[in-house]
């Protein structure tokens, strides 16, 4: 019989005032899943599952959007379980998450910038199931030495780019959605590691989901791959670089366009005089159509955590492709059927947060509220028809995000990371100065 | 007693045959020429003063057909007043090859070869000598940046009055059908804007040929489909009907009368999603009340690929131009030759077209059936690629020419190719066997395709303008009307073009 646990962060603060008492108030909820948990020390000798989740009740003002105006709407974004379990001393290792903003923001969650999966100045909803990946690790125990070979298969992330969103520190999406992950998709990830070098090469469908109910195109399976390898130089640092070839992403049945992925990236995630610090720089490049059209991105953010509070900041410069749109603003058409698009648009965002940790161990429940205030600038690149000016009536934007981030149990994982990546898939750089594991 | 004759007379047959076989291993005989026929370049086209594509060429041989070689035949002209070679020399199969230049007379010209003493001599050849098409240069005679609100599509001029589409979104959507009158010097004026309710593009638009009806096809909505108006008054069309396929639209939309009744060929998109949607499909609508259309045949292309985005009908053939796969489907909708008809079209063939390098793929997007009145042929099919592009700034596409003499065994003869440019929309003056395409931002191209045609035509371009100017061009399509070209043009509206 496996022991379940839901893991929990090692040490807490004392929460304050009314929100800690609204915690503490909230604590016989956030006790009701841990009853079904020993430790999670003990659960790394034998079979273990950690179960966790998280929500964001999100405001969003966003100021202009499509055709001049601004739009307020309230949304619970990105709600998600996980399941992890592991067998084997962790040779044998599952990862799931579930997804639901298919029933939460099925219209997508206003992100001036956003696009991708025929949704456009809206971050699209994600499928049910985001994640299921079984790997199984050190396939070859002692044979070669320290050297670990693993394989891993499931529906999740190509080993391509650097982490989904979810899991860093802005809640915001980033523009480069599309050109720095490759996700939801049928994968099977051969991986190798051998000191502080990962190397992982992933075979998986081109085809990008059209709705949160839909699997991946089985017969599509193959036609599409990635590679990407990861130096670890020190316990903080990781550096990585990938290349991913997609076969029409945006066209399910496969008659779409190739796209050649690049994705470098250098990340940060370790004490800086002793306080928690997260930082990413990551440059991504997507080719498509034989080179005729090229989207490039350069994005840094960062989160400082002293104590119950963190600050992050990011710079995004990321450009994307203006698709024709149906007569909702926020949709464009599909799925194709001509190879056109009506220009190129560069989005510069500042985003600047300020997040107010409440909570402590014994509630095993995460609460974040926070807010976060984007600045923009938008700008036509490289010729065709599309018309910043025209189109949102003015060449700037900002939105303001006020919400609260709820996360029971065990923290949001490095999605993505599975076989001899998933080391360093235990943290999103949601760290805090009161449960930090370094 | 038959047997004794057999016998009787075998033995001295046998006995010269084997003599013969001895004088031939002693000593060969010299292969003395006996005939000369045509081997190749009978019928051809072209245009005065310029050679036909292929030699003419003869075959001559000695009394067992054996071709021999190093015969000297003698070339001339006949009628036209071309030039030929005065000789040439039959090589190793016995093959003797001229290239006939035509002379300035149009009509039939003549050449023969001639070799004395030989059966078959004089072997004559004709060729059909067409006008040089010069004098084609396009201008701008008035219009323009008339339609500052919206992005134009596709174009149809019916006697004084023009029909425009609208395309997406500029400061307004693209659900609407504009009217033009066009003055006594051909000048368009804008008259009347009717808006479609629930489409972001009025994609396409035809009038039949008695002027009484116009169709449009919208797309980009929730209320895709075709859309039929009456032109009792041509400057205020008025709705009558409305045949809708829903969200995912029809691409396209083309009139054709068969056997006396008038028919619609609509081109519908695939939908989305996948699983939930329609195929891609030509739906085939009988108009002839058009208050009443009735869908009669649906011809479904599964592949899903990019679906079927044109058709060009004529004389009982539909041409179906269906992207990269299955490219372009010929059917029979009532010619006669397999049975075919609007509401049980059959199919007779298909082509995937070349990609000539252009990305990403044949791309059959449009096409035109060149029925030429001056050779009285119906050999070339017209077909537009339609490559990658970046709506109002760069694109990319070649013209295709198929050859469908036989078509059930289309194949591709020639190519266009614009540097910096994809081809869209056709129209053709066949008098003159000229081809006029909108080049998007290559503004509007005139092309020579009289005579034969045969690999890269880039030599064939007599003309070219950019309505718009650079930068402000992107040319959806021409008509040929009243003696001008107009053009519709997506950044800068309708045109009116001279073409000499």
């Amino acid at each position: 019989m496996p022991d379940v646990v839901i893991a929990s962060r090692s040490v807490a603060k004392q929460s304050r005032g009314l929100p800690g008492r609204l915690l503490r108030g909230l604590r016989p909820l956030a006790m009701t899943v841990p009853l079904l948990l020993p430790s999670l020390a003990r659960a790394q000798s034998s079979p273990w599952i950690r179960v966790g989740a998280n929500g964001v009740l999100l405001y969003t003002f966003a100021d202009p959007v499509p055709r001049g105006r601004s739009l307020a709407e309230v949304r619970l974004v990105q709600p998600a379980i996980m399941v992890h379990a592991g067998a084997l001393s962790n040779r044998l290792r599952l990862l799931s998450t579930i997804n639901f903003e298919g029933l939460t923001m099925p219209a997508g969650e206003l992100t001036p910038g956003a696009w991708g999966e025929g949704f456009i100045d809206r971050r699209h909803p994600h499928t049910y199931l985001h994640e299921l990946v079984l790997s199984a690790d050190d396939l070859l125990g002692g044979i070669d030495g320290s050297t670990r070979f693993s394989l891993a298969a499931g529906k999740g992330f190509a080993p391509f780019g650097t982490d989904d969103p979810m899991v860093r520190p802005v809640v915001r999406y980033p523009v480069n959605h599309h050109l720095a992950q490759i996700l939801e998709r049928l994968v099977a990830i051969a991986g190798v590691r051998t000191g502080p070098i990962a190397v992982e090469a992933g075979l998986f469908n081109g085809d990008e989901p059209e709705r949160p109910g839909q699997w991946p195109k089985l017969s599509r399976f193959g036609d599409s791959w990635s590679g990407r390898l990861t130096a670890l130089p020190t316990a903080s640092v990781e550096l990585q670089g990938s290349y991913a070839r997609v076969h029409s992403p945006e066209h399910r049945p496969g008659a779409g366009t190739e796209q050649h992925k690049w994705s470098v990236s250098g990340r940060w995630d370790g004490d800086v005089s002793g306080k928690p610090v997260y930082a990413l720089v990551e440059w991504a490049r997507t080719s498509e159509a034989e080179g005729f059209f090229v989207f490039r991105s350069f994005l840094a953010e960062g989160a400082w955590t002293r104590g119950a509070s963190r600050l992050h900041y990011r710079f995004e410069r990321t450009a994307r492709p203006e698709e024709q749109r149906t007569l909702d603003p926020f949709r464009s058409i599909r799925p194709h059927f001509e190879n056109s698009i009506l220009g190129t648009t560069r989005w510069t965002i500042h985003t600047l947060g300020y997040g107010y940790r409440l909570g402590d161990s014994s509630t095993r429940l995460d609460a974040l509220p926070f807010v976060e205030v984007s600045y923009g600038r938008m700008a036509d690149t490289g010729g065709g028809v599309f018309d910043v000016r025209s189109f949102y009536g003015r060449d700037t934007f900002w939105s303001l995000e006020i919400g609260l981030r709820l996360s029971p149990g065990m923290p949001m994982h490095r999605m993505g990371r599975y076989g001899v990546a998933q080391d360093t898939a235990d943290s999103g750089g949601m760290e805090y100065d009161d449960h930090h594991e370094h | 007693m038959i047997t004794m004759n057999t016998r009787r007379a075998a033995l001295p047959i046998l006995l010269i045959a084997l003599a013969a076989c001895g004088d031939d291993r002693a000593a060969p005989q010299p292969i003395v020429p006996a005939s000369i026929a045509a081997s190749g370049g009978t019928g051809q086209t072209a245009q005065t003063g310029s050679p036909l594509p292929t030699p003419l060429t003869v075959l001559v041989t000695d009394a067992t057909d054996t071709p021999v070689p190093d015969v000297v035949v003698a070339w001339s002209v006949v009628d036209g007043g071309g030039g030929v070679p005065a000789t040439s020399l039959t090589n190793s199969a016995g093959l003797a090859s001229a290239t006939f230049t035509l002379g300035p007379v149009v009509g039939q010209q003549g050449a023969q070869a001639q070799v004395s003493g030989l059966t078959g001599s004089p072997v004559v050849f004709t060729a059909t000598a067409t006008q040089e098409p010069g004098g084609t240069d396009l201008s701008v005679v008035s219009g323009g940046n008339n339609v500052p609100e919206r992005f134009s599509s596709d174009l149809w001029v019916h006697g004084n009055y023009a029909y425009s589409g609208t395309w997406g979104f500029r400061e307004n959507e693209g659900n609407t059908l504009k009217v033009w009158s066009l003055g006594a010097a051909g000048s368009p004026t804008l008259v009347e804007s009717i808006i479609v309710p629930e489409i972001g593009t009025v994609s396409d638009v035809q009038v039949s040929d008695d002027g009484q009806l116009l169709v449009l096809s919208g797309e980009a909505g929730t209320n895709g489909g075709i859309y039929l108006y009456s032109l009792s008054n041509p400057a205020a069309p008025s709705f009558l009907s409305s045949a809708l396929v829903g969200e995912a639209g029809v691409h396209t939309v083309t009139l054709s009368t068969i056997d006396g009744r008038l028919y619609a060929f609509a081109s519908r998109n695939p939908g989305f999603p996948e699983e939930e949607a329609t195929d891609p499909a030509l739906l085939i609508y009988d108009v002839t009340d058009p208050e009443a259309p009735t869908l009669v045949a649906t011809e479904v292309f599964p592949e899903r690929d990019y679906g079927i985005h044109d058709t060009f009908v004529r004389d009982g053939i539909a041409f179906a131009f269906v992207w990269d796969n299955p490219g372009l489907v010929i059917y029979d909708v009532g010619n006669g030759i397999r049975g075919g008809s609007p509401s049980a079209p059959v199919e007779i063939s298909r082509l995937i077209t070349a990609t000539n390098g252009v990305c990403c793929g044949p791309s059959v997007h449009n096409g035109w059936w060149f029925h030429n009145p001056v050779t009285s042929e119906r050999r070339y099919l017209f077909i537009g690629q339609e490559g990658a592009a970046t709506i109002g700034s760069n694109s990319s596409g070649d013209i295709h020419v198929v050859d469908v003499s036989d078509l059930a065994q289309p194949h591709e003869v020639a190519f266009f190719h614009l540097n910096g440019a994809g081809t869209h929309n056709f129209w053709m003056d066949e008098e003159r066997q000229i081809l006029y395409a909108a080049y998007y931002n290559g503004g509007v191209v005139a092309l020579d395709v009289s005579g034969t045609l045969s690999g890269n035509l880039s030599g064939r371009l007599l003309s070219q303008v950019k309505p718009g100017g650079t930068g402000n061009t992107f040319t959806w399509g021409v008509q040929l009307a009243n003696g001008y070209l107009y053009a519709i043009d997506m950044l800068s509206g309708l045109w009116q073009l001279t073409t000499e």
